[in-house]
């Protein structure tokens, strides 16, 4: 059997596979995190995207406790269950994009090392009325180096503070994009995430030319 | 797809104010940083785990997981897997794959832990009954970002 780039024409069912040394090549996954606290939209905007509608799949996380009042001391790492949706877009036959929500309900800091292990960047999810919730996340993304995006989500077509403030509140690198989207609409949705593209382009460039 | 409700808390409009670690002496003072290209699979030895019940379908196992078996990673089922000895778990799993699947489709779609996925994806790529489609560079290409880019604006 020859090699087909293209596979659309096959058939579909356990039965059908050949026992050839090439099969139905499967598509280059690629995958952008939606990060942000609880409720703020993560799952509206991956569903506002997806061809799919969000799947669940629950994790086992690992959380170190963050010691707000004790800095200093040895936290206590836990482990607990979450609940991650997540959906995908189909780029062509050989590229699939995923797009992972993480919950951020709680001050952790997450080991979100799987999680990020090979992501394209993140867009963080930020309510301007909570907009705290979103600190772990962006702690997080700097840490790991992970190119990432705020995305102020637009309630209502209502912003309580204007992208300069947030700014300053979160107190993030001038080279981090912050945009204001509404979750809700599919090219709005799509143009945030052009944006965390064209980080996660400059990471590329620079790691090519280093 | 409901709309997230409006934040319930009319009390905590708060204010935004400096990320917190920023007030502290040291930056990453408070963790440890942990870059990703240093994870270390599976939790620490003394490490307090909670909710292991979903482990019993991998005798316990929560960890030896093959960090390069991530959630978007493709898997593909053998021909022939299915006539092997399997449990109901692994059998199921196979069974999804005959056309290549995401690890978190195959745990969403089974309703299965993802944590277990992982370990019996592992499993059955170790019996030679999968197909685990392993990137070779951790971090995409600028062209295959490209591409991304130009699939992403083709959406309307």
């Amino acid at each position: 059997m020859d090699f087909d780039p293209y596979p659309d024409n096959r058939v579909v069912g356990t039965a059908r596979v050949p026992n050839g040394p090439q099969r139905t090549a499967p598509p280059v996954p690629v995958k952008i995190i939606v990060a942000g606290g609880f409720g703020v939209g993560k799952t509206t905007t991956v569903g506002a995207i997806s061809e799919i509608s969000p799947l669940t799949t629950e994790a086992e996380m690992t959380m170190e406790g963050v010691g707000v009042d004790d800095p200093g001391q040895a936290s206590g790492k836990t482990t607990t269950t979450i609940a991650m949706d997540f959906g995908c877009v189909t780029i062509d036959q050989t590229l699939k994009l995923y797009l992972f929500g993480t919950p951020g309900q709680t001050r952790f800091a997450f080991m979100w090392d799987d999680l990020v292990r090979g992501a394209l960047g993140a867009l963080v999810v930020v309510d301007t009325t909570r907009i705290d919730d979103c600190y772990p996340a962006v702690d997080y993304f700097e840490r790991a180096g992970l190119p990432f995006v705020v995305g102020v989500n637009t309630f209502n077509g209502q912003l309580g503070y204007n992208l300069d403030e947030v700014r300053w509140a979160l107190a993030v690198r001038d080279d981090v994009p912050i945009v204001q989207f509404d979750a809700r609409f599919r090219g709005s949705v799509r143009d945030a995430l052009l944006v965390v593209l064209d980080q996660a382009l400059d990471k590329a460039m620079r790691m090519r030319s280093s | 797809m409901t709309h997230p409700a409006d934040p319930d808390d009319p009390e905590h409009p708060a204010a935004p104010s400096v990320r917190p670690f920023l007030r502290n002496t040291g930056p990453g003072a408070r963790y440890q940083p942990a870059p990703p290209s240093a994870s270390v699979p599976g939790p620490p030895p003394g490490e307090q785990t909670t909710s292991l019940r979903p482990f019993v379908i991998t005798s316990g196992r929560v960890d030896g997981l093959d960090p390069n078996i991530g959630l978007e990673t493709q898997v593909s089922a053998h021909p022939g897997a299915l006539s092997a000895r399997l449990s109901p778990e692994q059998r199921a799993i196979v069974h999804l794959c005959g056309e290549p699947l995401s690890v978190a489709e195959i745990s969403a779609r089974l309703r299965m832990h993802l944590g277990v996925t992982r370990i019996l994806v592992g499993d059955l790529r170790a019996a030679g009954h999968l197909d685990v489609h392993v990137l070779e560079n951790d971090f995409p290409d600028p062209e295959t970002i490209m591409r991304v880019i130009r699939g992403l604006r083709s959406i309307s």
